[in-house]
């Protein structure tokens, strides 16, 4: 498989005036387990409802699989996608709802349901769920499309901790050892860390930071030291944060080469930790350009 | 497709299948003492051509009768609006309102060809269901309709082919606001208000000129002309063909009855005449042809807009 599950170029979705995804450039890798991360508003659901054709561009361009989402819609039953609050038809049963999924999907395969839907009596009705068993029922019925890409939009608000771990234990038994690409958009980066090898942090002023898992660990590095006017540093490239007390200096820095000064303290980052000083508004990556509107926080 | 059409809108079509089941016993009950009375009395050879003397009282115990039945009879007339707003409304709007459309436009079935399917579908339920109403109000009206005929709007909507075309046209009208307004009661008010303006229009302003109209002109003492035909004017015209107010005929019968003369004698000798406009009885079939082509029409645009709207749907 050689074409990118989901690529976006410089993808922007507007509503009304309000820009809900902006200058959105990214490429997932096939087979890749990708966290979606960004606070709320970000445009994580707006990017995955536009991978699905939910939406249509404003500007910009998106390919899953190869394929237009809104002119090839075909492309749609190679999609596993699970909007968030996972709706599915309430007065439906269980056994309706497969059925459902049977007859809309021309891929159907009937072998993985029996296992998402043990301790689930087939002729109960969804509305009577709970949220860990109908987040399985809507798992089982993206999965049994034999999908090459997954999409899931917040799968975690709601479950208790337990149920959530048995979602991503369903999911990743299914897909690792396949190539299917999996895309989870959570604003809770714990949920996800377990899991996922590829990280694509959304910011309302777009992508603001991509790759893969363990190369950003590694690049990035906690530095702690006394307090001192700062320079350059031998072997770090950037500085992404700096944090001070009144002593002492914390700085999470890009390295390009091991740090030799002695006077720092050089500890690994956590991804929780990352992302959360990616996502720090006050000091953007980029200073935003001139054409582009500054970023605007809401409540 | 079928089935998931069939599992959502089941409970549609058994209320349809109880509907046409009690229009069918009322019509069967009602039908036996209309018919016995109809034929006790002989109406048939009351008909104009070889009508007898003492005919228009026969006729017109006969109405007094059962004509309050032939007017109840009217109510199937809303019977096509139902499917727009029980069916084609919540078609779109339920699934926008819960979401559910994320789920149902995500799957192998593409957006176009699941809305196409369940459309189609729906149609032919909704088509053979109206085309029965249809047929058994036309067999329980056939004594009506032989003596006052059914060009007229009281028989014209509720029998023939007109009663599925507007059904389409209601049931096409309400997935579109469905897929506009996006809230099931918002598209059924919708759906209501455009379907009546629709007919309304209609009726007021198309049917009457479908083919042109004919003239009648008689004495204005004359009788009027037989029952059967859809009188579209009837008024008082001079000499010249000019109509005449009603300010003016009052001044002519002041006037005839200030010089003692009997007003309708004095209106003859003016010369004036009494026009009749009216589409005569038996062109029944063809303007039901044009009106059930026109609404069949008018149904396929808006399912075209709809299949052309729902691509670029922010959702």
């Amino acid at each position: 498989m050689s074409l990118p599950p989901l690529a976006a170029h410089g993808l922007g979705k507007r509503f009304g005036r309000e820009w809900g995804l902006r200058d959105c450039t990214l490429t997932i890798p096939p087979g890749a387990i990708v966290g979606l991360a960004g606070p709320n508003a970000a445009g994580k659901s707006t990017l995955l409802s536009l991978a699905t054709g939910l939406l249509a561009p404003s500007e910009g361009s998106i390919s899953v699989l190869g394929c237009d989402p809104l002119r090839d819609s075909a492309v749609l039953g190679r999609i596993g996608y699970v909007a968030q609050g996972a709706p599915l038809y309430r007065s439906f049963s269980v056994a309706e709802t497969i059925e459902f999924a049977r007859r809309t999907n021309p891929r159907w395969d009937d072998a993985i349901v029996p296992e998402f839907l043990t301790r689930i009596a087939s002729q109960t009705k969804v509305g009577a769920l709970s949220a860990g068993e109908r987040a399985r029922l809507a798992l089982a019925l993206v999965l049994g499309k034999r999908p090459e890409l997954v999409l899931l939009d917040e799968p975690f608000v709601g479950l208790d901790p337990l149920a959530g771990r048995e979602f991503l234990q369903l999911l990743m038994d299914r897909v690792a050892e396949t190539p299917t690409a999996v895309v989870i958009a959570s604003h809770v980066i714990a949920d996800i860390e377990r899991v996922c090898d590829h990280i694509v942090l959304l910011t309302r002023g777009g992508v603001r930071l991509q790759g893969d898992v363990e190369e950003l660990l590694g690049s990035h590095r906690i530095l702690t030291g006394p307090r001192r006017p700062l320079g350059s540093i031998r072997g770090v490239r950037e500085i992404v944060r700096e944090r001070h007390s009144d002593r002492q200096l914390t700085l999470l820095v890009v390295t390009d080469r091991p740090i030799v000064d002695r006077s720092w303290t050089v500890e690994p980052v956590g991804l929780e930790e990352l992302l959360l000083a990616y996502m720090a508004p006050e000091r953007p990556l980029t200073p935003p350009t001139p054409e582009r509107l500054p970023l605007q926080w809401h409540g | 497709m079928a089935w998931v059409t069939w599992r959502q809108h089941r409970a549609q079509l058994v209320a349809a299948a109880g509907l046409l089941l009690l229009l069918g016993l009322a019509a069967l009950g009602t039908d036996i003492p209309i018919r016995s009375a109809y034929r006790g009395n002989a109406l048939s050879n009351c008909l104009p051509p070889n009508a007898r003397s003492g005919c228009d009282i026969i006729v017109r115990h006969f109405e007094s009768q059962f004509g309050s039945w032939a007017d109840a009879v009217r109510v199937v007339a809303v019977l096509p609006a139902l499917a727009g707003l029980f069916v084609g409304a919540p078609l779109l709007a339920r699934e926008l309102e819960h979401g559910t459309h994320r789920v149902a436009w995500t799957q192998g079935v593409t957006r176009r060809r699941w809305l196409l399917s369940k459309t189609a579908l729906l149609a032919a339920a909704t088509v053979a269901t109206t085309a029965t109403a249809s047929a058994i109000v036309m067999w329980w009206r056939s004594p009506f309709d032989t003596l006052e005929g059914r060009i007229n709007p009281s028989g014209f909507d509720i029998e023939g082919l007109v009663v599925p075309a507007y059904a389409l046209f209601a049931l096409a009208l309400g997935v579109l606001a469905g897929l506009v307004f996006r809230r099931t009661v918002a598209a059924m008010t919708a759906t209501l208000v455009a379907f009546a303006a629709t007919r309304l229009l209609v009726l007021t302003f198309l049917r009457p000129h479908f083919l042109s109209p004919l003239h009648w002109s008689i004495l204005p003492t004359d009788p009027g002309p037989p029952a059967g035909d859809w009188i579209l004017s009837d008024t008082l015209v001079d000499a010249g063909g000019r109509q005449i107010t009603t300010g003016r005929e009052d001044l002519a019968v002041q006037h005839a009855q200030l010089a003692g003369i009997d007003p309708h004698t004095y209106i003859d000798t003016l010369g004036w005449k009494r026009l009749v406009t009216y589409q005569p009885a038996g062109r029944f079939w063809t303007f039901q042809l044009i009106e059930a082509g026109l609404f069949v029409a008018l149904a396929v645009a808006v399912v075209l807009v709809t299949l052309w709207l729902i691509r670029r749907t922010p959702t």
